[in-house]
């Protein structure tokens, strides 16, 4: 009896997961024109507002459905054409201010906008003429103007980002109510501010005024996803705010049907919080110089994994094509014994820093971090950090050693050499040095190492993520040579509130990332600004400070290159921010049925070069 | 079973769910300075001026612009009507419509392992105690002691690998339209249960070791009671002594276990939702937690008290009707 239950229950038991065997084992990519992301994250969006997407896979879908004005191009520092086709500065008749071969006139820039008069510069912006929204409908510069006026009136958008992205736009609202207009077009302005505008342009010229600031037009031309004022006019209002907590039904609506005017479209059917489906546009305005479509692929299909190491199983077992996720160097290994990979080790763009506390609030200082406010005893522990080992040891070899600078080598423009010849390039006769320099300000030395006068050994704890402990115990090894000890300390979940801007640490991981498109907001965060900012440890150094607010102000190009070059061997001769590494990105995509990928710096192989190169592989 | 003594379990449930609702609304607020901060970092160019006006505007939109004790009483005002509040996700969806969404995937994989490890469980439980000493009570000690030893994501990545990955005999992770996709038909029914089956095995070896292990401990206590020697001596058949006297008797442990499973049926498996995955409640709260979204991670904690405290309360009632000499709390 008790057999034949045991038997019976077993059966029952085993029923559920037996009505799971699959029955046959079909292809896991069966279109052949459908490009097969996988996505490693917890969730894929629901809502697909550009402005309200910040996390995950989300920016991403957002930049492929919808567009900016232009895109910036860090090599060549050019922006590159979007939805605008060109723009200038203009004088105050609206006249260009170019050289004769078509490039800026920063001089006669500079000459004019001089003029106390002037605490604006403005900005001609000149748009396609054949752009259309998904739905059919032709974008305008009255688009335009209704995205960037939305983004500036709190009272209709209730969008911080917005806000954020166009503070330097001279158009102001205060409660709703506009305060100062910075934005003009054919019927909205331009000809009483002066500017000419043919009537047969009214539809693609807008004028901006932004602030006297180089860099004023990046955020604007780049972070501001344009909007079609048609489909969101009729439903934003003080009552029903774009970025609303309690969305309308129509809200609502607009949030998971996008109308964007970028090269794909979303499949609203077939999208859901696993996967999320997108169509080439076949009307996108942009296209190869032969008239073929920008995009190799005509449709991509996102994948949701929860779990790399599954994202990885099913990429190297033909479930999708692509993983758009960097991995760890640990994989190369494993990459090498397959066929039919593209594995791409992309140079990074994201430098690895060790951050000291040198100028902690007054409750916070003790004997241990008195000795971090001395720049020679940071000289000693930079001079101690040996980046080829920890490239070696912690990357496998995947990385670069970064500039003392803190700037890109890639960035030939503006990145000074001269920042990398402060210290010697011999270790050993660097870890002379800082004993050297350690001698003359700690006097009492064992064998272990230094001690302060009270006989407390020199210990410092390093702030680091989990991920990080492996960088913490080389440096560890490092500075043991010097007789400083270190220890790993978790940084915890929200490092900025309970440890940085609180200044309770000796020294933390960060990483950086500098380049012209940033430096004028990173440069203060980093190291001007006091307060809740990147700048943790408060670093206060008049010289440095005159020089950013020099850069960043300058309306001369080329005297704002001759600023970066002057500003990185004195970020580097503070040994604040001492550099560890860079990075290479990695990453993977199969080749059996789409070729083309392309190695993009500080990104992975899912970018918008290889969309544009991807090739059908015959007969697959 | 007595009145006095439901009455008083309710009674203790409502106050012990009060504490919680309490906790659960000014736990996530300690330590934080300004909610609108957490909501939104500083970001950009934008001025001291700037960021003031657009935290006090977040904090408007959320509700943190009044005092706490004002936000702890427009809480429970929500509470009262069923509202769990808004999450901070992108287009503002409302907490409950969002555990609405996953809690039924939970439910699919947490049910079937908690069933099918009772039942298995049970009778190896049985087999084990009845055949103590032989290789049947062997084999369930060794396996305890090696499945104490292996966490449930490694049967699961393990499981992802061969049975899916390698050999293909079932999905390696979760079919991506699997929900948008489902209907109540054969087809969608067996969709789920294709893709439900590798979670589901990687969960049910421990929850089958489990019931096993405390039935076998239960039963043979029982069986050396007396009145099971009593029952021998009037000549009852086996069976009738093994089912009707060890078996009842032995129960109330059993039920203490399932009482347990049952609380934690809506949570969710963070680690199995992940490998395979499954768009479950654990996720939702890991999500909840990476993107600060406190709306959510309240209501779903809520939630989940709420849940274990219904399903104490029922435990200790069944224990009532099991056994009537059990009065918790009651005077003698």
């Amino acid at each position: 009896m008790t057999k034949r239950l045991l038997l019976l229950v077993l059966v029952g038991a085993l029923a559920l997961p037996l009505a799971g065997c699959q029955t046959g084992r079909g292809s896991h990519r069966p279109d052949p024109n459908t490009l097969y992301v996988g996505a490693v994250q917890s969730s894929f969006p629901s809502a697909y507002m550009p402005w309200l997407s910040r996390e995950g896979i989300a920016p991403t879908i957002a930049n492929m459905l919808y567009s900016s004005l232009f895109s910036y191009d860090e090599e060549t520092d050019r922006y590159l054409p979007s939805i605008g086709r060109e723009w200038y500065y203009v004088d105050e008749n609206g006249e260009p201010i170019l050289t004769e071969d078509g490039s800026i006139d920063y001089a006669r820039l500079e000459e004019i906008y001089s003029d106390p008069q002037y605490d604006y510069l403005a900005v001609k912006v000149i748009i396609h003429q054949d752009i259309t929204w998904s739905d059919g409908v032709p974008l305008t510069v009255e688009d335009i103007y209704y995205s960037f006026d939305l983004a500036t009136n709190h009272a209709l958008s209730n969008h911080a980002g917005a806000l954020a992205w166009t503070s330097d736009l001279k158009h102001k609202y205060n409660n709703g109510v506009l305060v100062e207009k910075g934005l003009f077009t054919y019927e909205r302005g331009a000809l009483e501010q002066g500017y000419h505008i043919d009537p047969a342009e009214r539809d693609y010229v807008i004028y901006l005024h932004v602030n006297k600031v180089l860099g004023a037009v990046t955020p604007l031309f780049t972070s501001v996803l344009i909007l079609p004022k048609h489909v969101w006019e009729p439903v934003v209002s003080r009552e029903n705010q774009l970025n609303s907590s309690s969305p309308s039904a129509e809200l609502l609506y607009r949030y998971t049907h996008p109308v964007g005017c970028g090269p794909w479209v979303l499949d609203t059917e077939q999208s859901g919080s696993q996967q999320i489906v997108l169509h080439r546009r076949q009307d996108y305005h942009l296209k190869k110089p032969d008239g073929s479509p920008l995009y190799g692929v005509d449709t991509i299909k996102f994948i949701l994994y929860k779990e790399q190491n599954v994202a990885l199983y099913a990429l190297l077992k033909g479930h999708i094509d692509v993983l758009d996720s960097s991995v760890s160097s640990n994989y190369l290994l494993l990459f090498a014994k397959e066929k039919d990979l593209f594995v791409s080790n992309a140079p990074g763009t994201f430098t690895q820093t060790l951050v000291f506390n040198l100028n902690p609030v007054a409750s916070e200082r003790n004997p241990l971090r008195d000795l971090l406010a001395n720049r020679e005893f940071r000289k000693a522990l930079a001079l101690a950090v040996n980046q080829d080992e920890l490239i070696k040891n912690v990357l496998d070899g995947a990385g670069v050693p970064a500039s003392a600078g803190l700037m890109r080598p890639s960035l030939t423009d503006f990145y000074n050499p001269e920042a990398d010849s402060i210290v010697p390039r011999d270790y050993a006769q660097r870890l002379a040095l800082a004993n050297e320099i350690l001698d003359g300000i700690v006097p009492d030395k064992d064998k272990d190492g230094y001690r302060l006068l009270g006989g407390e050994r020199i210990s410092f704890k390093i702030l680091g993520t989990p991920g990080e402990q492996d960088v913490v115990s080389f440096l560890q090894i490092q500075f043991k040579k010097i007789g400083i000890d270190v220890q790993y300390a978790p940084k915890g979940a929200q490092p900025e509130s309970t440890y940085l801007y609180t200044s309770k640490f000796d020294l933390v991981l960060q990483g950086v990332i500098f380049s012209l498109s940033n430096v004028d907001i990173m440069y203060p965060a980093h190291f001007s600004t006091l307060g809740r900012t990147s700048n943790y440890g408060r670093l206060v150094n008049e010289g440095l400070n005159a020089a950013i607010e020099e850069m960043r102000y300058t309306l001369n190009l080329n005297r704002k290159y001759e600023l970066l070059k002057e500003i990185q061997p004195m970020i580097a001769q503070e040994f604040y921010k001492v550099p560890l590494y860079t990075a290479n990105v990695i990453s993977v995509a199969r080749t059996d049925r789409f070729t083309g990928f392309q190695v993009v710096e500080g990104s992975t192989v899912f970018n918008s070069e290889s969309l544009q190169n991807l090739r059908r592989v015959e007969g697959r | 079973m007595k009145l006095s003594y439901v009455i008083k379990r309710v009674l203790y449930s409502l106050f012990v769910f009060a504490v919680v609702i309490t906790l659960n609304f000014f736990i996530p607020r300690i330590g934080v300075e300004d909610p609108a901060e957490r909501y939104y970092p500083p970001q950009g160019n934008m001025s001291e001026i700037e960021y003031e006006i657009v935290k006090q505007l977040t904090r408007e939109q959320y509700g943190f612009h009044v005092s706490t004790w004002q936000q702890f009483l427009n809480y429970l005002k929500g509470l009262a009507q069923g509202d769990l509040g808004t999450s901070f996700r992108p287009g503002s969806p409302k907490v409950l419509d969002l555990i609405k969404e996953r809690l039924p995937w939970t439910l699919v994989l947490s049910v079937s392992t908690m069933l099918i490890g009772l039942i298995v469980g049970v009778l190896f439980g049985v087999v084990a105690a009845v055949k103590r000493g032989r290789w049947q009570d062997t084999l369930l000690l060794n396996a305890s002691t090696v499945m104490v030893a292996l966490p449930s994501f490694f049967i699961a990545l393990v499981l992802s690998f061969y049975l899916g990955f390698e050999w293909e005999i079932f999905p390696a992770y979760t079919d991506s339209t699997m929900v948008s996709e489902f209907a109540w038909t054969w087809e969608g029914i067996s969709r789920v249960a294709r893709n439900a089956a590798l979670p589901v095995m990687s969960m049910m070896v421990g929850s089958i070791i489990s019931y096993a292990q405390g039935t076998r401990n239960a039963v043979i206590a029982v069986t050396n009671e007396d009145f099971v020697l009593t029952a021998r001596a009037k000549g009852l058949k086996r069976s009738t002594i093994r089912y009707k006297h060890i078996l009842r008797n032995s129960l109330l442990p059993i039920v203490t276990s399932l009482g347990m499973s049952i609380s934690g049926l809506i949570g969710g498996q963070v680690v199995i939702e992940q490998v395979f995955n499954w768009n479950g409640m654990g996720t939702l709260f890991l999500e909840a937690n990476q993107t600060n979204d406190y709306p959510l991670m309240m209501g779903i904690m809520l939630l989940l008290s709420g849940f274990t405290i219904l399903s104490i309360l029922l435990t200790d009632l069944v224990y009532v009707l099991l056994d009537p000499r059990v009065t918790v709390g009651d005077k003698r």
